[in-house]
């Protein structure tokens, strides 16, 4: 009788001391993620304009029915989209291209490679920054270089011209992106045996072939990972704008989440950031949620 | 016959003169950025303002290092060590933490197992700007508005998950039966941790810690908003501080741009290898 209850209370005492291991980490995300959430929902049920505290009430769902009476919040949808689909398709092509160049065997590859994915390591508001100088009209050296190749005769104002701001910006993200995919995929050919290869160069098959016919089919499931994260992180990545236009000219390159940062910091409008914030955290979890069933199908049929 | 041929003739063409001009023209774009900001970085004022632009400085100098280092009204120096301390307390703390849980995910049995790691793995996915002001109420009330406290906190917030989740791959990968024959030993099952799974797993740690220093040496937006006064800033809200000044100090600017690449650069480059199989092994398993 005492051998058993021993037992019992050791197993217990296992599952506790099991459990503890998980506190810290469970502790860290509970007070900065995951309270801070609710927190949000909570905010952006209220009139919350850090300027006008005296307004400070519970409206319910008041921010959220201004939010689709809001004509920049449906433009700032539709500029994340165009942000997104542009970086994301850029970046996937010209990484690809940029693995299949380091994948072949040559001197100083490792060297290489360590160069071409420096733009992806760096702080975001390097890149900002380093980008809006390259940019400048009067004494940066993408007007100068158009100039002296002859393209140009006035110097443009590449990030305050409506027509052209959004492009320079994805643009820049496009640079800061292309490493991503080339690390993924390079990572995914190296996986890919030689014998692979060889099989099909016996059976004839041309360069093209074996690239269609073998090297993307088995890249497939690690494209389809790597684009999925990519487009919820640039749907969510607000720096490189922040930085380089604050959404500007007239919200010409506002994407969802700098427009958020804006009600934040310029607008003090913490109710109707958070609504936005929220609605963008809806967006990515649909988003989500699709991707892992996607993730799930890959797995069963690369396995 | 012939058809396979011509298809070694393409080859051939592929694997020398097109490559070569891929690699250069690629190289080329990655770099040629960060040529322009170091060159900025060592010319005269006279000459960053004059026209035709020169791409070459003609006297090279570090005077724009040495100011932007020591001025009083951007401090380079300060911003450099604040960084320094919140990332490495941050990589820190989040390795501790992270192989706790990682460990415990990859050994033991827990009701809502998948449920957490889907949670782990959904936190990454969260916009950065849906924590900024409910952190910033909560760092208020508690009184850590201009911390680095506030700041090390609010970084665990993207650290930890993804470390755990790099983690746990790790951990599984290695056998149980080693840390077993240790706990028969007479080891106990933390100790059998910190000496049989955790040296084996140095590659992976180590890969994860650099994810975790660079990501915090990079964040931007905490930084901005949880702190007010110059002596606490990072050297990325440090040189957005410098952007938005005054007329913009290129030379001064492109500095602090060179400051706070290197750092990141060098350690990429140790650990490379690590950080790309850490993040594909993620990646690959979705």
């Amino acid at each position: 009788m005492p051998a058993r209850r021993a037992l019992i209370s050791r197993g217990t005492r296992e599952t506790f001391a099991n459990y503890a291991y998980l506190l810290p980490a469970a502790v860290c995300l509970g007070g900065t993620v995951l309270f801070p959430i609710l927190k949000a929902i909570h905010m952006s049920l209220y009139r919350n304009v850090l300027s006008r505290p005296q307004d400070y009430r519970f409206i319910g769902l008041g921010n959220y029915l201004r939010m689709i009476q809001d004509p920049t919040f449906w433009l700032t949808l539709k500029n994340s989209f165009v942000w997104v689909v542009c970086s994301v398709s850029m970046q996937f092509v010209l990484g690809f291209l940029g693995a299949l160049l380091l994948n072949a065997k040559f001197k100083g590859r490792a060297f290489c490679r360590t160069l071409n994915l420096l733009p992806w390591i760096i702080p975001g508001v390097v890149v900002g920054l380093m980008w809006e100088y390259l940019y400048q009209p009067n004494y940066g050296p993408i007007n100068d270089i158009l100039r002296q190749v002859g393209l140009l005769r006035v110097p443009i104002a590449w990030l305050s011209e409506p027509n052209l701001a959004m492009a320079s910006v994805i643009f820049t993200n496009i640079w800061r992106g292309i490493p991503f995919f080339t690390i993924m995929i390079l990572a995914g050919l190296q996986a890919i045996p030689d014998k692979v290869y060889e099989a099909a160069k016996v059976d004839g098959a041309s360069v093209t072939q074996r690239f269609w016919h073998v090297t993307l089919p088995l890249l497939r499931p690690i494209i389809i990972v790597a684009t999925a994260t990519r487009i919820i992180w640039t749907f969510n990545y607000a720096d490189l704008i922040f930085v380089m236009t604050n959404g500007g000219p007239a919200n010409a390159t506002q994407i969802t989440s700098s427009y958020t940062l804006l009600s934040a910091y310029t607008d003090l409008d913490f109710g109707y950031a958070a609504t936005l914030s929220v609605v963008l955290l809806g967006i990515m979890l649909t988003f989500t949620a699709f991707y892992l069933k996607i993730t799930k199908g890959v797995e069963s049929v690369s396995e | 016959m012939s058809k396979h041929r011509s298809g070694d003739f393409f080859e051939r063409i592929l694997g020398g003169p097109v490559l070569w001009t891929g690699l250069a023209i690629m190289t080329l774009f990655a770099m040629g950025p960060f040529l322009w900001a170091f060159s900025a970085s060592l010319k005269t004022r006279a000459e960053l303002y004059a026209t035709p632009i020169t791409y070459i400085p003609a006297l090279p100098t570090f005077q724009n290092y040495v100011e932007a280092w020591t001025s009083r009204l951007t401090p380079f120096s300060r911003f450099f060590a604040n960084s320094l301390w919140v990332s490495s307390v941050t990589m820190v703390a989040t390795i501790v933490i992270s192989t706790s849980a990682g460990y415990a995910l990859a050994r033991f049995r827990f009701v809502g197992k998948n449920t957490l790691m889907l949670v782990f793995l959904a936190t990454q996915m969260f916009p950065a700007v849906l924590l900024i002001a409910p952190l910033l109420s909560q760092w208020y009330a508690l009184g850590l508005i201009d911390t680095y406290q506030a700041l090390i906190y609010s970084n665990f917030s993207f650290t930890v998950p993804f470390t755990v989740w790099m983690l746990v791959g790790y951990f599984e990968s290695i056998p149980r039966e080693l840390e077993e024959s240790a706990m028969i030993d007479g080891s106990s099952r933390f100790g059998a941790m910190l000496r049989i799974v955790v040296p084996l797993a140095a590659p992976g740690i180590a890969a994860t810690a650099i994810f975790a220093f660079v990501s915090s040496w990079s964040e931007l937006l905490f930084a901005t908003t949880f702190t007010s006064s110059t002596e606490m800033r990072t050297l990325s809200a440090g040189l957005l501080y410098m952007a938005g000044q005054y007329e913009v100090q290129w030379g001064q600017l492109s500095a602090g741009v060179m400051i706070s690449t290197v750092p990141v650069a060098i350690l990429f480059t140790f650990l490379q290898k690590h950080l790309i199989k850490g993040l594909t092994a993620g990646a690959m398993k979705g």
